[in-house]
């Protein structure tokens, strides 16, 4: 790291000396705003007018980008009473405010806020003012600090669209810090390296730049997403929806990586930061260099970047109603949801269906009275389908706190579509094809027994438990190609439940494969399964194994993990992969490992997430085990998974890990 | 005819070109007293035993009536935990080539292939060849061998192999069989006909401290390689808890302190691995 940039990380990310100097803002919004019985949006272009009017310019001597926050916590528009009114008369998503969206960052940059004047609501002129106002007394900061360079960005950006390349950036992080500062929330960065490239392309044409120049700029905006960052709202810290989208083809088919997707990647690799959140578009011609570039960030330990499949994720896409010119723009919501930039206004997560509770429902209403296994899947789907139902009856009068600015970065609401997610699929799938196996075609197994042991947590039958668990077809393991095969149904039988269905907001329904944090309410759900998971373990992360599972290998994984039609199930939710970081360390790793990202994407899987994995999580795993079975470590010569090594192995592993990094 | 396998791992980064799966054979001639995989010494079928995580239930030791157990006096399909496992199961030809050739398209596409590792497996040669035989001419085919084998068997093997990975671990002969219970004659003498074969081939050389890694031993390695390739692999004091696991005991002799710095300048082609 250079040392204008070391000197901004130390400050932004060692020191964090900026948060000390936040102050908070003592003003009862809610209330005031209650008592004037203002209207909604009202409320929030005053908000945001009070808010930004008490921010104060801070510059440091090395930074180019600027914009951080300084007024610390920002009260609600509405009170407690006010929202339980609300609540009561309209389906709220999560806290309300407008959140998983994907802004028009591209058209705004472009044409600057004097041009969206006179279309523009007053709210949303007011808004524009006042952080126009904001970035003015910057410029006033930057003129006493003797800082043309940032004078003259803000001479242009944000009345006018930007000319060149840092005018873009600034311009980027004006609008971000706008949104966040309104209260929207997971405000994704979508294509940045598309929206910004002919900016970098003008300047490093007409040689303003060097390559390392621009390499230089871009990190020092890359360091902007994570001033902020402990105050954007989430599940937990982290969880921000900063994720920003390289790479993958225009409408046309063109391959749209470019010089400016190579240098979001390496500037990612040199902050090692969390923000923002990396996302590749790749399809099956992508060449070996780019997964090796993305290979190296895996690395690094970050979790991504996360890989999405053009070839299946665009014509899923447009087999869901999207337009193809939408659908080859597609980006990613705050974690895997296919959104589009601009003109999409879907839920992305409007819901979560719990499969292994619909394989458990069947096996006890149906599985007796089944004569065989066809006739028994046939009640798993109607399970499904009622419990969609319920889902869908849920929702109704959906309403969102009004939001005037991000109003200005959306084109159109062309699409209004609800995503659910699909969580345990491997659970189910591996919990049907134990029923398959057992109860109708070896009939070794009565389903009245079956539902006594589950009841009694497997305590009446441990050699049932160790049979179902350990000695059982499933998914990512030796001989699980029938629960491959089961996930293929299933994952069908989840998405025609969807099929044909419309919103209440006009929409359609879209099936997934993520699971966010239901992985963990999910199974609290549920007691013990029928593939062996005793009651209250959790199910797998997104689109993986059980974590139990004694894997043959990441290549039968990916084998397992592709074998169903991901076109039908596109609402999200990669299959993740962990390594350990030790398996890196030999020189052709970072090759062997983009193959086999690249093996992924010829299989058609949709979403790939690899992690490279830390000591910590190892010592999570020792505490833990079977909640890291897939874990696995590179001893030197050989790999293992990390639990099956007795302690000594394991604290050698942590030792030398800690050693290395 | 059966083979019995140890293991068989998938994306095996460091077993030859490119992604490997690796198929360990169970049954070691040698028995170096290095050696870090003590579930492939024995050329049977044998009980696999970690402690960690034993929540002392008892089940496994209560009477069971499967067949498959009786000769462990353990029942291997009860534990909660899957702590009590069988190590070695038996292959035919047909169904290990199945598995192997499942595959075939990652390899097609990405290069690499299938490595015979051990254990041992020219000590099951039979199988071995029977194996190659079958797969010749679909996968990438290599093997990683000690060399300790009569030579017909070692030639008809390793000649249907696209990669040879030999170890050669210490050229004095009395030294040999001291650390590795047996003569190094028959080995270099395969190695010397590998040589000349005109099979791609790599020899590879453990670096024990004190025991493999002395200037006498890889000066004599260097000039008997030639310009062959070599790689050289760091010692790695893990082995100990595998040991316990078959109820074998490790005679740790092997001091890391006593590490050479390795001088590469003796080769004409070697790499040091990490």
């Amino acid at each position: 790291m250079k040392e204008p940039l070391k000197q901004l990380y130390n400050y932004y990310i060692i020191d964090r000396t900026h948060r000390s100097l936040r102050f908070a803002c003592n003003i009862d919004f809610s209330a005031e705003f209650s008592a004037q019985k203002l209207s909604p949006e009202e409320r929030m272009c005053r908000r945001f007018e009070r808010v930004t009017a008490l921010e104060i310019p801070r510059i440091l001597p090395e930074e180019k980008i600027v914009l951080t926050r300084s007024v610390s916590n920002v009260g609600d528009i509405f009170t407690k009473e006010e929202w339980d009114e609300i609540r009561a008369a309209h389906y709220i998503h999560e806290s309300g405010y407008v959140s998983n969206l994907s802004p028009d960052y591209e058209g705004m940059i472009r044409d600057g806020f004097e041009a969206r004047y006179e279309d523009a609501t007053p709210y949303q002129r007011r808004m524009m003012d006042a952080i126009t106002n904001l970035c003015d007394r910057y410029s006033a900061e930057a003129k006493n600090m003797g800082r043309e360079d940032i004078v003259r960005v803000f001479d242009r950006i944000p009345r006018k669209g930007a000319t060149n390349f840092r005018e873009a950036l600034q311009f980027f992080r004006v609008l971000h810090f706008s949104l966040w500062l309104e209260g929207d929330y997971h405000n994704t960065v979508g294509r940045f390296d598309q929206y910004i490239y002919p900016y970098y392309k003008k300047d490093r044409d007409a040689g303003v730049y060097t390559k390392e120049e621009a390499f230089d700029l871009l990190c020092d905006f890359f360091l902007s997403f994570n001033k902020d960052s402990d105050m954007y709202f989430g599940q937990q810290q982290g969880d921000n929806g900063q994720s920003m989208v390289l790479g993958g083809i225009d409408e046309n088919g063109n391959d749209c990586y470019n010089e400016l997707s190579e240098l979001c990647l390496k500037a990612s690799g040199e902050l090692c930061l969390i923000d923002p959140k990396i996302n590749l578009r790749v399809n099956k011609n992508t060449p070996l260099e780019i997964f090796e570039e993305g290979s190296r960030l895996t690395k690094l330990g970050l979790g991504f970047p996360q890989y999405s499949n053009d070839d299946v994720v665009i014509p899923g896409l447009e087999k869901m109603g999207y337009s193809h010119a939408d659908a080859a723009n597609y980006v990613v919501a705050a974690c895997w949801e296919f959104i589009i930039p601009g003109v999409g206004d879907d839920i992305a997560n409007v819901g979560a269906l719990n499969l292994p509770l619909m394989v458990d429902r069947a096996i006890r209403s149906h599985a007796a009275a089944s004569s065989d296994f066809d006739a028994f899947f046939e009640t798993v789907k109607s399970e499904i389908v009622s419990e969609c139902d319920r889902i869908a009856e849920k929702i109704h009068d959906v309403w969102f706190v009004p939001s005037p600015f991000m109003d200005l970065l959306r084109k159109d609401r062309k699409y209004r579509n609800f995503g659910v997610h699909g969580c345990g699929v491997s659970s189910a799938s591996d919990a049907l094809a134990a029923v398959k196996k057992y109860v109708f075609d070896e009939k070794t197994l009565t389903v009245d027994h079956l539902i006594e042991s589950m009841d009694k947590n497997f305590k009446n039958d441990p050699a049932l438990l160790h049979q179902l668990r350990y000695e059982t077809p499933k998914m990512g393991c030796e001989g699980g190609e029938l629960a491959a095969e089961m996930s293929v149904k299933l994952l069908g039988a989840f998405s025609d439940a969807l099929k044909g269905r419309t919103n209440c907001l006009g929409g359609i329904w879209r099936a997934g494969t993520g699971t966010a944090m239901f992985y963990l309410w999910h199974a609290a759900e549920l007691g013990a399964t029928a593939d062996g998971r005793l009651k209250g373990e959790p199910l797998g992360t997104n689109f993986s194994p059980v974590l139990f599972a004694k894997t043959e290998g990441p290549v039968t994984v990916i084998d397992h993990f592709s074998a169903a039609d991901m076109e039908r199930t596109l609402n999200g939710g990669p299959l993740t992969l962990e390594f350990a970081s030790g398996i890196f360390k030999e020189d052709d790793s970072i090759r062997k490992l983009a193959m086999l990202i690249k093996y992924f994407i010829e299989r058609r899987g949709h979403q790939l997430q690899l992690n490279a994995v830390n000591p910590e999580k190892m010592k999570d795993a020792q505490k833990d085990p079977d909640r890291y079975r897939q874990l696995v470590v590179r001893i030197w010569g050989w790999s293992a998974y990390f639990v099956e090594l007795d302690k000594p192995f394991q604290d050698h592993v942590i030792a030398r890990q800690e050693y290395t990094l | 005819m059966q083979g019995l396998i140890f293991d068989i791992k998938e994306f095996s980064t460091n077993d030859g070109d490119g992604v490997r799966t690796t198929v360990f054979f169970k049954g070691c001639p040698l028995r170096c007293i290095w050696c870090h995989n003590p579930e492939g010494l024995s050329p049977n079928p044998e009980l696999y035993e970690r402690t960690e995580g034993c929540l002392d239930c008892g089940l496994c030791r209560a009477p069971c009536a499967h067949e498959e157990c009786r000769t462990f006096g353990r029942c291997l399909h009860v534990c909660p935990k899957n702590l009590v496992r069988p190590v070695g199961r038996y292959y035919d030809v047909d169904t290990l080539a199945a598995r192997l050739l499942r595959q075939k398209s990652f390899f097609d596409s990405m290069g690499g292939g299938i490595t015979l590792s051990g254990g041992e497996p020219l000590l099951q040669a039979d199988f071995c060849e029977a194996l190659l035989t079958r797969l010749s001419g679909q996968l990438h085919l290599a093997i990683e061998t000690c060399g300790y084998a009569a030579h017909e068997d070692f030639v008809r093997v390793v000649s249907r192999c696209d990669l040879v990975m030999m170890d050669l671990k210490l050229m004095d002969p009395n030294t040999h069989r001291t650390y590795t219970g047996v003569g190094n004659e028959q080995i270099l003498a395969n190695a010397k006909w590998l040589k000349t074969s005109g099979i791609p081939h790599l020899f590879r050389t453990p670096l024990i401290p004190d025991i493999t890694d002395t200037e006498e031993n890889l000066r004599a390695i260097a000039n008997f390689v030639g310009t062959d390739r070599i790689e050289l692999l760091p010692y790695n004091t893990l082995a100990a808890a595998k040991y316990a696991a078959v109820h074998r005991t490790f005679t740790d002799r092997i001091d890391p302190e006593h590490a050479h710095p390795i001088d590469l300048s003796f080769f004409q082609n070697a790499v040091l691995r990490k």
